[in-house]
C-alpha cells in the first residue's frame, strides 16, 4: 500500500510538473530569440498574414533570424504590443493606421498620408517606404442592389441611403472614413449601421445574406470578383491611399533591415497581391508556402 | 489606475450611454434575452434527462460522461463552424450558449437525483407512492439543492460567454468591450465588463432567491 | 472541403496540440496553488467563506476579451497573458470544491483525530484533506476540462493555441482547420479527464471497493 501511494503522489507530482513547463510558457523559438533576432507579428486576415511571410522570407535571405507570429487579432492588440516589443515588424496600410492612429485625418494621397503619418506614430515606432501594392476601404454592394437603386458611385448613394444598412468595423461609427466622412463628403445617412468585422467573413456574410446592402470591404478582397459584388466609385477621394508599407520598432530598424523590406515594394504590386490573395483564401493554400514560391519566383530569395 | 477608474465612472455618468439603441438599457436587455433564453432552452434539454437517469439510474455512466465532454466544447470554434454552415444570424450564439449550458446541469440534477438517501426512496415506495409520486413528491424536493447549484452556474457562465455573440456583430454587453478595444476606448471596454458582473450577480441572486421557497422546510440551511 | 490539410499539418497539429496541453496544465497548477488555500481560509473562517466564493465566482464573469487586454502591459503579446486568465477562471470551481471537500469531511473525524493527539495541521494533512480528495479532484477533472476548452479564447490576443485553428478557419472560409481544433480539443479533454481519473483511482483506495 504505502509503495502504490509513493507511486501515486510521484505520478501526480510529474504530471504536474511537465504538463507545468513552469519556467518557461513561450514556444520554444520566442524563447531563444537573441538581440539580432526579428519577431514579425500579423493581423488575423489572410493578406496579412502572406505579407508577414514576405518581410520574413527577404530579411531571412539576408541572413538574418526570424520568427512570423500570424493572426495576432486586431490593429489595437498589435500596435501596442509592437511598442512594447512583444514583436518588431508588422504589415500595415497607410490610410487604416492613420484613421488608428488620427481619426478625424484627412490625407489621401499616398505623399500625404505617408508624411501624415510619422508625427502621430506611438513613440518608437517608425512606418517604412511603402510597396506598389494597395488595399484600400471600398464599399460595395451586390449587383442586385446596385441595379435596383442604379449605383455606381458613392454619390449615387445618397438618393437611396435611407433605406440601406451599413456594415463594416466599429470603428466606422467614430473615424472619418467610415460614417462621418461618408455624410461629409457624400451627404450619406443611412439607415442603421451594424457593426461587423473589418472586411471579414461577417462582413462579407452580412452582405450576401441581405442582412446589409453596402459593406465596408477591401479592394484586395477575393469575394468580390466572385461574387460579382460592384465596388462604388470614390470619386470625391474620401478614402486615403492604403498602400502596404512595414511598421516598425525603432531599435529594430536598422539599414539592413529597412533595405531587405524594401525590395519588395516594387515587385509587389496590387495585382500581384491580390493573385497571392486568391491562392490562400480560394485556393487554401498554406500562406508560408505561397509566399515563398512567390519570393523565389520574383528572384528576391533563392 | 485611479485615472482610469475616473474615466470608467466617467462613461457611466454621460448621458449618451444611457439611451437609444445602444444605450445601456438597450444592450442590458439584449443580453439578459440572450442568457436567459439560452439557459432555459439548455434547462429544458438538460433538467429531464438529468431527473430520468436519476431516477431511473440507468445511463448514468454516459451521461455523465458525455456532459463531461460536452464541458470541452470550445465556445468559439462552434460559434465560428454554426456560422460557417448556417450563415450569419443569432442561431450559432445560441446553440454554443446551450451547448455549454447543459452539461453542467445533467451533471448536477444527475448527482442531486443520487444523494437521495435509498431507504427514503424505498420508503416511499413502501407507502404506496408511485414512480412519478416518488419522483416529484420526494426526489426532486430533495435534489432541489443541487439542480438549482447546476442552474446557478451554467447562468453565470452562459452571461459570461454571451459576450462573444458581440464577436459575430450582434448586441449584448459584449459589444461595449469590443467597441471599446476598436475605437481604443479602454474605459468603454472595461465598462462592459463591469456591467456584465453586474448583470451575472442579478441573475445569480434572483436564482438563488428561489432556492428558499423551493427547497422543504426540514432541508433549509442558514448559510450560502 | 480539402480535408488534405489535416494530413498535411500533421506535424504543426502536434506542435500546437502539446502548446494547448502546456498552457492548460500550467493554468490549473497555479490555480490549484491559489485555491486550496484560499478554500482552506473559507473553511476555517465561516465568515469569510460567502466572500471568498462569491469573489471567485465574479471573476468568472470578467470577459476574457477584457482580462487580456488589462494584463497585455504586463505580460504582453505571449501565452503568459492567457495562463493567467485561464488560472483566474479556474478558482470559480477549484476554490468551491475545496470548501465543499473539506465540509463534507464528519465533524466526528477530524475530532477524533484530536483526540488521539494530532495537532490542527497533522489532522488537516493526514485526515481532513484526504477525506476532502474526491471532491477536490472532481473540481480538478471540472476545471481541467473547462480550462482546456477555454485555452482557445486566447484567439483574441493571438495566442489561443489551437483555438488558433479557429481564426485561420474563420478568416479563409474554410471549415477544415475550425473541425480539426474541436475535435482534437475533445480529445484532449477525454484524455486528460481519463488520467485524472486515474490518479484519484490511486490516491484514494479506499474508495475503489464497493463502486
Amino acid at each position: 500500500m504505502k509503495v502504490r501511494l509513493a507511486a501515486a503522489v510521484l505520478a501526480a507530482f510529474s504530471l504536474t510538473a511537465c504538463s507545468g513547463g513552469v519556467t518557461s510558457l513561450d514556444p520554444a523559438d520566442s524563447g531563444s530569440k537573441d538581440a539580432g533576432a526579428i519577431v514579425v507579428g500579423t493581423a488575423n486576415f489572410s493578406e496579412n498574414v502572406i505579407l508577414g511571410h514576405l518581410y520574413a522570407g527577404v530579411l531571412k535571405a539576408k541572413g538574418m533570424s526570424v520568427t512570423v507570429k500570424p493572426n495576432l487579432g486586431s490593429r489595437e492588440i498589435i500596435v501596442p504590443a509592437l511598442q512594447q516589443g512583444d514583436i518588431d515588424v508588422l504589415p500595415e496600410y497607410q490610410g487604416s493606421l492613420l484613421q488608428y492612429l488620427d481619426k478625424n485625418a484627412k490625407q489621401t494621397s499616398a505623399e500625404d498620408v505617408q508624411a501624415a503619418l510619422t508625427p502621430v506614430l506611438p513613440k518608437g515606432l517608425k512606418v517604412l517606404p511603402y510597396a506598389g501594392a494597395e488595399n484600400k476601404d471600398v464599399f460595395v454592394v451586390t449587383k442586385e442592389t446596385a441595379d435596383k437603386y442604379k449605383l455606381k458611385t458613392l454619390d449615387d448613394l445618397k438618393a437611396a441611403s435611407a433605406e440601406l444598412v451599413l456594415g463594416g468595423p466599429a470603428e466606422d461609427k467614430t473615424r472619418y472614413v467610415g460614417l462621418i466622412g461618408l455624410k461629409e463628403v457624400y451627404g450619406v445617412e443611412f439607415k442603421d449601421f451594424k457593426s461587423l468585422d473589418a472586411g471579414g467573413p461577417l462582413t462579407r456574410g452580412a452582405l450576401e445574406g441581405g442582412d446589409i446592402q453596402v459593406a465596408n470591404l477591401f479592394s484586395t478582397d477575393v469575394t468580390i470578383k466572385n461574387k460579382g459584388w460592384v465596388v462604388l466609385e470614390d470619386s470625391k477621394d474620401l478614402v486615403p491611399a492604403q498602400h502596404v508599407a512595414p511598421l516598425i520598432n525603432e531599435t529594430k530598424a536598422t539599414a539592413e533591415v529597412t533595405a531587405a523590406l524594401a525590395l519588395l515594394n516594387d515587385k509587389l504590386t496590387t495585382d500581384e497581391l491580390s493573385k497571392l490573395d486568391a491562392k490562400v483564401d480560394n485556393d487554401k493554400e498554406d500562406p508560408d508556402k505561397v509566399a515563398e514560391a512567390w519570393l523565389k519566383q520574383q528572384g528576391l530569395t533563392s | 489606475m485611479g485615472e482610469l477608474f475616473a474615466e470608467i465612472l466617467r462613461w457611466f455618468t454621460t448621458g449618451e450611454h444611457w439611451s437609444g439603441p445602444d444605450g445601456v438599457p438597450a444592450q442590458v436587455g439584449t443580453h439578459l434575452v440572450y442568457s436567459v433564453v439560452a439557459t432555459v432552452i439548455a434547462a429544458l434539454i438538460a433538467l429531464p434527462i438529468g431527473l430520468l437517469i436519476g431516477h431511473t439510474g440507468r445511463g448514468a455512466f454516459l451521461a455523465i460522461n458525455l456532459s463531461g465532454f460536452g464541458r470541452a466544447l470550445p465556445s468559439f470554434g462552434v460559434v465560428i463552424l454554426a456560422f460557417q454552415l448556417s450563415g450569419l444570424s443569432l442561431v450559432p450564439i445560441y446553440l454554443a450558449l446551450v451547448l455549454l449550458a447543459v452539461p453542467v446541469m445533467v451533471t448536477n440534477t444527475y448527482a442531486g437525483m443520487a444523494a437521495v438517501d435509498h431507504d427514503v426512496r424505498d420508503a416511499a415506495r413502501g407507502v404506496g407512492l408511485t414512480g412519478w409520486q416518488v419522483l416529484w413528491q420526494v426526489e426532486v424536493p430533495l435534489a432541489f439543492p443541487l439542480i438549482l447549484a447546476g442552474v446557478r452556474i451554467a447562468t453565470i457562465q452562459v452571461v459570461a460567454t454571451a459576450t462573444i455573440a458581440a464577436y459575430l456583430g450582434f448586441g449584448g454587453l459584449g459589444r461595449y468591450v469590443f467597441d471599446g478595444l476598436a475605437q481604443r476606448d479602454l474605459a468603454q471596454a472595461l465598462a462592459g465588463a463591469v456591467l456584465l458582473a453586474v448583470v451575472a450577480i442579478a441573475l445569480d441572486q434572483a436564482l438563488r432567491a428561489l432556492q428558499k421557497p423551493l427547497t422543504p422546510r426540514g432541508l433549509r440551511r442558514s448559510n450560502r | 472541403m480539402k480535408w488534405s490539410w489535416i494530413p498535411d499539418h500533421a506535424g504543426d497539429l502536434v506542435t500546437i496540440t502539446l502548446l494547448h496541453l502546456r498552457m492548460t496544465g500550467t493554468a490549473v497548477f497555479f490555480g490549484l496553488l491559489v485555491a486550496l488555500p484560499l478554500g482552506l481560509l473559507a473553511y476555517r473562517v465561516p465568515r469569510l467563506k460567502s466572500v471568498v466564493l462569491g469573489v471567485s465566482s465574479l471573476l468568472f464573469t470578467i470577459p476574457s476579451v477584457a482580462l487580456f487586454t488589462l494584463l497585455l502591459p504586463l505580460t504582453g503579446l505571449t501565452p503568459t497573458t492567457v495562463v493567467v486568465g485561464l488560472t483566474v477562471y479556474t478558482l470559480v470551481v477549484l476554490v468551491r470544491n475545496t470548501v465543499e471537500g473539506l465540509e463534507s469531511v464528519p465533524p466526528k473525524v477530524a475530532e477524533a483525530a484530536r483526540a488521539m493527539g494530532y495537532d490542527r495541521v497533522r489532522t488537516l494533512v493526514t485526515v481532513e484533506l484526504p477525506l476532502a480528495l474526491p471532491v477536490i479532484m472532481a473540481g480538478l477533472r471540472i476545471a481541467t476540462v473547462m480550462t482546456i476548452s477555454l485555452v482557445s479564447v486566447g484567439l483574441v490576443i493571438g495566442q489561443g493555441a489551437l483555438g488558433q485553428l479557429f481564426v485561420d478557419g474563420f478568416q479563409r472560409d474554410f471549415g477544415v482547420p475550425i473541425i480539426a481544433g474541436i475535435v482534437i480539443t475533445l480529445l484532449l479533454a477525454l484524455v486528460a479527464d481519463a488520467l485524472l481519473v486515474g490518479v484519484q483511482r490511486v490516491l484514494t483506495p479506499w474508495h475503489r471497493t464497493g463502486r
